[in-house]
Order: C-alpha cells, then structure tokens, then sequence
C-alpha cells in the first residue's frame, strides 16, 4: 500500500495530465461520431447570442448580395403562384386540393457561426427547439443542400455540414438515376466525391447531382452539385465521381430547415421491412 | 495585480481567436492559432499543476466557440506538460530563473522563435492527427502542420513586439 501511494505520488503530475488528456480525448471522439448535448458547443445559449451578436455586424457588409438573391428567389417562387398562370380551361376551379398534401415545412434561419478550412466543419444556426428544429433535420439553402443538424440547442442549433467526415449522404444523378453515397475528403471546400456508383453506367460530364430523399431527411431533387470529373477506381467495378457543389459554404448566410410531416410514418415502415439474418 | 493581468490576458486571447481568428480561413488546411501564447506567457514558475489546468480551461474555452469538443483543450495540455521541459532544453537554468515570464525584449526574436516555435510545431502536429485520425491522410497532417505553423508563429510574434512593453 505504502508502496502504491509512492509510485502516485511520483508519478502524480503524469496521473494528472493523463486524466486531463483522457478527458478531452474522449469527449471529442464521443462526440464528433454522435454529438449528445448542446452544452459546450456553439448551440449553446451564451455563445448563440455572443455568435449572433458578431454575425449582426459582418452581414451588414453583404446584405447588397444577399437581397439580390433573394430578389432573385423571389421572383422564381411568384411565377409559380397561380396568380401569374393564365387559365386556359374555365370549367373547372380550384376550391381546396385534397390530391396533395403538405410533406415538407421549412423552418428559415441564418448561420451566425461557419468554417471550411477543417477537417469536420460545423455551422451554427440561429433556430432551435423552439422554432421547431430537432436532431437530423435537413438544411439546405436556395443554392442547394448545407448539412444536416447534429444538435439541437433551445434557441440555435449546430448543423453538420456537408464539409465533414461522416456526412455519407444519399445522392443520385438526375440523367441516370445511379446513385451513390457523397463524402468529404477534406481538402477543398468546392468539391466533395461520390463513392459506389457502378462503372457500367455511362455519366455525363457536367450533369446534375440531387438528393435521393431515400430517408426523409431531405425531399427527393434537392440540386447538391454538378459531376466535375469521372475517375475509374482501380481494381473495382466503380467510378469515383467528382462533384462541384453548387452552394459555395464559404459564403452561405440564409438557410432553411427541412421539417419532414411524414418523418414518424416513412420511419414505422422502414421498420417493418424484414431484416436480413446476418450469418457468422 | 499580476493575476489580474492573467485573467484579462485569457479572455482577450480566447475572444480573439474564436471570433476573429476561426473567422479568417484561407485554405490549403490553414489554421491560424494565437491562443497557446497565453501558455507561453504563463510564469516561468507556475506550477505544474496550474499550469495544465489553466491550459485545459483555455483550451475548453476555444473548444465551445469552435465546435471541436475537447480537441484544443487536448493539444494545449500537451504543450503545457511539454513547454518547462522545452525551456530547459534551450535556457540554462539562471537565466529562466531571472525572468518572471518569456520577454521577447530580453531574449530577442530569434530566441523567442525558437522557443515558442518548436512548442507550436507540437501542438499543431498533435492537433491536426487527432483531427484527421488516420494513417492514410498522413501526408495531409504534415501539410496543414508545416503550412500552419509559421502563420501562427508570425502572429505570436507580432503580438508579442506589438503589445508587450519592455522590461527593464
């Protein structure tokens, strides 16, 4: 015993810095896999105000190109209101569409806290629980998809971002419909790169990548990028494709939340499908 | 009154590198980091004790405003255990004994660059594995470690020269 309280006592500043490593190490590979809380994070209240506080003075230096933007958003979206359509068959009025229903809410927010330049890049968003936002939920913004939000705090939220590791989002191009998982290698904030599309299928240069809206998370056609370069991976029967993402996230500002109305029922479907018996 | 200086120090340093620093990306896996400065700076005779602590607090502090759950805190008590060593190594033992703290008036800039230097090379070098974690992506963890360095070293540097009154 004596012995022990010894071999402590010599080695008590090493016991020390191991316990301060042990700490910090694995709070962070516990939460860099699967974020828990929004304490210690940017989703936090104090920091989301500081954050805010900051963002309210640098956007005033590009609300020029922001309005344009929105300007632009704008007049799409009011073609698309009937008001705008000519009717052509004046026998039939719209009194209430009972063939479609509300699938997708969007919850508009603005990102007061960004980066690129790291390996796993979170954003902070100035909508949390109480506008309605939960964990792993869409976002996305009118260039295209942003991330998807890891943690939830009262009043903001930290949404993991295209530019990170595990990201492994559901994509397909629009011409053929392959599809693959998107990922992240790191290094440049404009291009990310698709894995598991099939080598036999032809590509196009410069098509269209969407969102497959295979989980919900996001509706099925949200642009995600444009295929910048089709590489053959050697000694399997896949491409390596090169995507140009079509939202620039050194400069995205406004954002939208995806809040998906039938997320409970696709959910208890999914959970129905037979699982396959895993043989050892 | 010298505690007092430390504590405004922490907090000037923490808010100029979540909100002004972390704001200024370049690319090519650049990371401007000041705050292990505020490690530096600590007296040469603080205890070891202190000494981790204080750097795991920074270093949770950077951790909050960045989003990077524990991996600052992490590199800068790395450092921390590392930096008396360091200065041994360099220093004979009298003239860290005269000192209160590294004065970059006494020693002179290339001393400086040197000491604090090769402290930042570590930290940055533990940094960027841990955040990268992988065998493969070993010759990117160099890049973003030897391209990082000398931005952080130059800014160390120039904030010493600029704000630091001479000891006389």
């Amino acid at each position: 015993m004596r012995e022990f309280l010894a071999f402590i006592k010599r080695f008590q500043i090493f016991l020390f810095f191991v316990l301060l490593q042990g700490i910090s190490l694995s709070f962070y590979f516990s939460n860099v896999n699967f974020p828990k809380s929004q304490y210690l994070t940017s989703a936090s209240n104090i920091n989301g105000w500081l954050f805010s506080w900051e963002k309210y003075f640098t956007s005033l230096f590009d609300l020029g190109n922001q309005n344009r933007q929105l300007q632009k958003e704008y007049a799409h979206l009011k073609e698309k209101n009937p008001v705008s359509f000519h009717q052509i068959n004046r026998q039939y009025y719209k009194i209430e569409d009972t063939l479609y229903k509300q699938r997708y809410n969007y919850i508009s927010g603005e990102i007061i806290q960004s980066g690129w330049a790291k390996r796993n890049n979170y954003f902070t968003i100035n909508v949390g629980k109480k506008q309605g936002v939960k964990r792993g939920m869409g976002v996305f913004s009118t260039k295209g998809v942003v991330g998807v939000v890891s943690i939830a705090g009262t009043h903001f939220s930290v949404v993991k971002s295209l530019l990170t590791e595990n990201i492994n989002l559901d994509v397909m191009n629009i011409k053929t419909g392959a599809f693959g998982i998107l990922k992240w290698d790191g290094k440049h904030p404009r291009f990310g790169t698709i894995y598991g599309v099939s080598n036999d299928i032809k590509l196009k240069k410069w098509s269209e990548i969407v969102t497959r809206g295979e989980s919900g998370i996001f509706p099925k056609g949200l642009k995600v990028g444009k295929i910048a370069k089709i590489k053959a991976i050697e000694g399997k029967p896949l491409w390596e494709i090169k995507v140009l993402f079509s939202e620039d996230f050194r400069t995205t500002q406004y954002v939208f939340v995806i809040k998906h109305l039938m997320q409970n029922e696709l959910e208890e479907l999914i959970r129905k499908i037979p699982q396959d018996k895993v043989e050892d | 009154m010298n505690i007092i200086r430390h504590i405004i120090r922490f907090f000037l340093i923490v808010l100029a590198q979540s909100f002004l620093l972390n704001q200024i990306e370049v690319g090519l896996g650049i990371q401007w980091m000041i705050y292990p400065l505020f490690i530096f700076l600590l007296p040469i005779k603080t205890p070891i004790f202190w000494l981790l602590f204080l750097s795991f607090l920074l270093g949770i502090s950077i951790d909050i405003f960045s989003n990077t759950f524990g991996l600052h805190a992490s590199s800068a008590v790395f450092i921390a255990a590392v930096r008396n060593y360091w200065y041994q190594l360099i220093e004979s033992k009298e003239d860290l004994e005269e000192m209160e703290e590294l004065s970059i008036s006494q020693l002179g800039f290339f001393k400086i660059a040197i000491l604090q230097g090769f402290l930042i090379l570590l930290h940055h070098l533990w940094f960027f594995s841990f955040e990268m974690f992988k065998w493969t992506e070993f010759l990117f963890i160099i890049q973003k470690t030897l391209l990082s360095m000398p931005c952080s070293l130059a800014l160390i540097v120039i904030i010493q020269k600029i704000f630091f009154k001479k000891v006389h």
